[in-house]
């Protein structure tokens, strides 16, 4: 196998190492293997560097490389931090160079890690919503790059006036049911502490923002959690009621019209607002039955436990 | 375990039409999976190392799922183990691998289906306390939160793997169990969801994950069990192609290995019963090739063993006739815990 090697073994510069081939562990016969030449060589160079701890350019090189061909390899991402910080390598060209690997290979998380050590050496988020909203032209439900912006949203104060909410917004026209943008905007409307919930002028903007996508979507779970997650959490002087939301979620789910439905989360909220008051229990069951039979029969045994909750509390406690 | 995908594909992707009655195909599947390590003349099985050790912990499950437990060598299952053992009792993916907190609890949920811990003793002096060890090192003591490897990289999902090891190794009290309890407490969502973090949106797996830990710690008081459940019941695909299956988030695709997290999720919170079992079951089992063995994500996909091990892992917690009891909490034989947990 070794004279197949080209790339290394040929090299003046890697003449003085020793490669150190495959060896999965006893009872694992080193079997003749037919896959990729270079990365078996690669790997053989990297186990060799990294039995010397060695911290130069050319380890760098060959991290990068292995990394192209592999970049799930969690190991080489953790070799090629150290020799970065211990080579004090320039952190916004390792930035340039991540930027493809992450365009490349969206579904790996070593990568977003490792930029997140680098960024947080390097103080500073230049670029880096840019560079996001490349990320999502390509999936704009990426969990590690959602992950990683609510990191840059508190690392580098992006909370308000950093064009963040804005950027969410120009996600959700695009995508009105994306349920991650939809949580990062809570996150980032919300996430500074429980004064934002007693901030009557946002938790307004918020219910309004909600409400006009329900208009847009009226099957779409995301904004009816978010309208419930602000009658829950909202509190002092911008407190909501559910009891405030029926008009609302009438408009899309009306017993008087049982066939019209057009959100089964609207009539399930209404369900939850008729619960509320004793003298609306046999409507609330009226509005879990249409849930059962007729608009989410799939769940039938979740609507027949709210039921039951109904009847077993005297008909006064909905479901939390 | 080789982790290497295909060759064959679930349901209708193989180019035949399913059969109107479903089952399952244990004989298939257990001859894929004990075919998987012969396939070393594959690139994917090298660029697949890193899963290695957790690709041997899915097979080796799946096997004993399927009521085939001898299918896998133990000694030479052991011995990969063990090589993949670092000085400090963590475990890597592969020899030469760095340890982290996913490998270390594939290792020790490999050693205790094979009722393993006394070759651990024999093998390493102090296994046991050293593997406890390296996992208490890496809780950080402020914040609750464990780390996947001593580079940092928090994540609810290594709260799970660290007390999934340490409650099969009797030494769960050597981390601060409360303040780990607290930090998920931190990471649930108004939907009642978990993330990955604090304000992370809610995710399926990482659900699971929070709830493993919870059940593990006896803290499933501290989740509004109704709300949760309902979110969860939510992720069942209502119509299409992929009905029955249910998804990771809103408004995501169906996946096999999404269903077992919600199912077993919805099991830890005595639930089960919200979603339809009959037509998850469907959904399993139209993504099996029913030629050559394995479970894809979602019909006409490639298999693998990963897909497969949740796949029966799934249909085990539905009931399904002649698998063994799977436990929702570790996603592990349930003779297995009950022997170790006494419970
Ligand atoms: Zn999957």
């Amino acid at each position: 196998m070794l004279e197949k090697m080209a790339k290394y073994s040929n090299a003046e510069e890697w003449a003085d190492i020793v490669p150190i081939p495959q060896d999965d562990g006893p009872g694992q016969p080193l079997a003749a293997i037919a896959y990729s030449d270079d990365y078996v060589e690669a790997m053989s160079y990297l186990r060799a560097v990294m039995a010397n701890n060695e911290m130069s350019e050319r380890a760098l090189h060959l991290t990068e490389d292995i990394i192209r061909m592999n970049p799930a390899h969690y190991t080489v991402w953790l070799y090629r931090s150290r020799i970065l910080f211990a080579t004090s390598s320039s952190l916004p060209a390792e930035i340039t160079w991540l930027n493809t690997i992450a365009l490349k290979y969206q579904k790996n998380y070593q990568i977003w890690h490792h930029r997140h050590t680098i960024v947080d050496a390097l103080n500073s988020c230049t670029g880096e919503q840019d560079f996001l909203s490349q990320m999502f032209e390509l999936d704009m439900k990426n969990y590690h790059v959602w992950s990683y912006r609510q990191w840059l949203v508190k690392r580098f104060d992006l909370w308000e006036g950093k064009g963040e909410l804005e950027a969410v917004e120009s996600i959700l026209e695009r995508d009105v049911r994306n349920n991650s943008a939809w949580n990062h905007r809570w996150y980032l409307v919300f996430g500074r502490g429980e004064s934002c919930f007693e901030d009557k002028e946002r938790v307004r903007r918020e219910v309004d923002y909600a409400k006009e996508a329900i208009h847009l979507a009226p099957q779409n779970q995301s904004p009816w959690n978010y309208i419930r997650g602000l009658i829950r959490q909202t509190k002092g002087p911008a407190a909501l009621s559910l009891a405030s939301f029926k008009q609302f979620a009438s408009e899309f789910a009306s017993l008087d019209d049982p066939d019209n439905v057009t959100s089964s989360h609207a009539l399930d909220l209404l369900a939850e607002i008729l619960a509320e008051r004793e003298g609306d229990a046999a409507d609330a069951a009226k509005a879990l039955d249409l849930l059962a039979k007729k608009y989410d029969p799939i769940r039938e045994n979740y609507w027949k436990y709210r039921k039951s909750l109904l009847v077993g509390q005297g008909g006064v406690k909905a479901a939390a | 375990m080789a982790l290497v995908s295909g060759p064959g594909r679930g349901g209708s992707g193989g180019g035949h039409t399913l059969p109107e009655e479903l089952h399952l195909y244990i004989d298939k599947h257990v001859h894929y999976i004990q075919t998987l390590d012969t396939r070393k003349d594959e690139y994917e099985y090298w660029l697949t190392e890193h899963l290695r050790l957790n690709g041997l912990y899915w097979g080796l499950t799946a096997l004993h799922l399927l009521g085939r437990p001898d299918v896998l060598k133990r000694e030479e299952v052991l011995d990969f183990v063990f090589s993949c053992m670092h000085e400090d009792g963590g475990f890597g993916a592969a020899p030469g691998h760095d340890a982290h907190m996913l490998y270390t609890a594939s290792a020790v949920q490999i050693l205790a289906t094979l009722d393993a811990f006394g070759d651990l003793e024999t093998r390493v002096c102090g296994g046991r306390m050293r593997i406890g060890q390296f996992i208490a090192s890496l809780q950080d003591r402020k914040t609750g939160t464990i780390h996947g490897d001593k580079y940092g990289e928090p994540d609810t999902r290594f709260i799970a793997c660290a007390f999934m090891a340490l409650s099969l190794l009797c030494l769960l009290p050597i981390i601060n169990v409360p303040l780990s309890i607290r930090y998920i407490q931190s990471c649930a969502n108004p939907d009642g969801g978990y993330g990955s973090s604090p304000g992370a949106e809610s995710h399926s797996g990482q659900i699971f994950a929070c709830l493993s830990a919870l059940s593990i710690a006896n803290a499933l008081r501290t989740v509004n069990t109704d709300r949760l459940a309902g979110w969860l019941s939510e992720r069942q695909i209502t119509s299409g192609p992929g009905v029955g299956g249910l998804n990771g988030r809103p408004e995501k695709k169906e996946d096999v290995c999404y269903s077992w997290w919600v199912l077993s999720s919805l099991a830890m919170l005595s639930r089960r019963h919200w979603v339809d079992g009959e037509a998850l079951k469907r959904f399993i089992l139209s993504c099996q090739d029913e030629v050559n063995g394995g479970i894809s994500d979602r019909p006409g996909d490639m298999v693998d063993v990963f897909h497969t091990v949740f796949g029966v892992a799934g249909l085990s917690l539905l009931g399904y006739e002649g698998l063994e009891e799977v436990d929702p909490v570790y996603c592990m034989p349930r003779s297995i815990t009950r022997r170790i947990l006494g419970k």
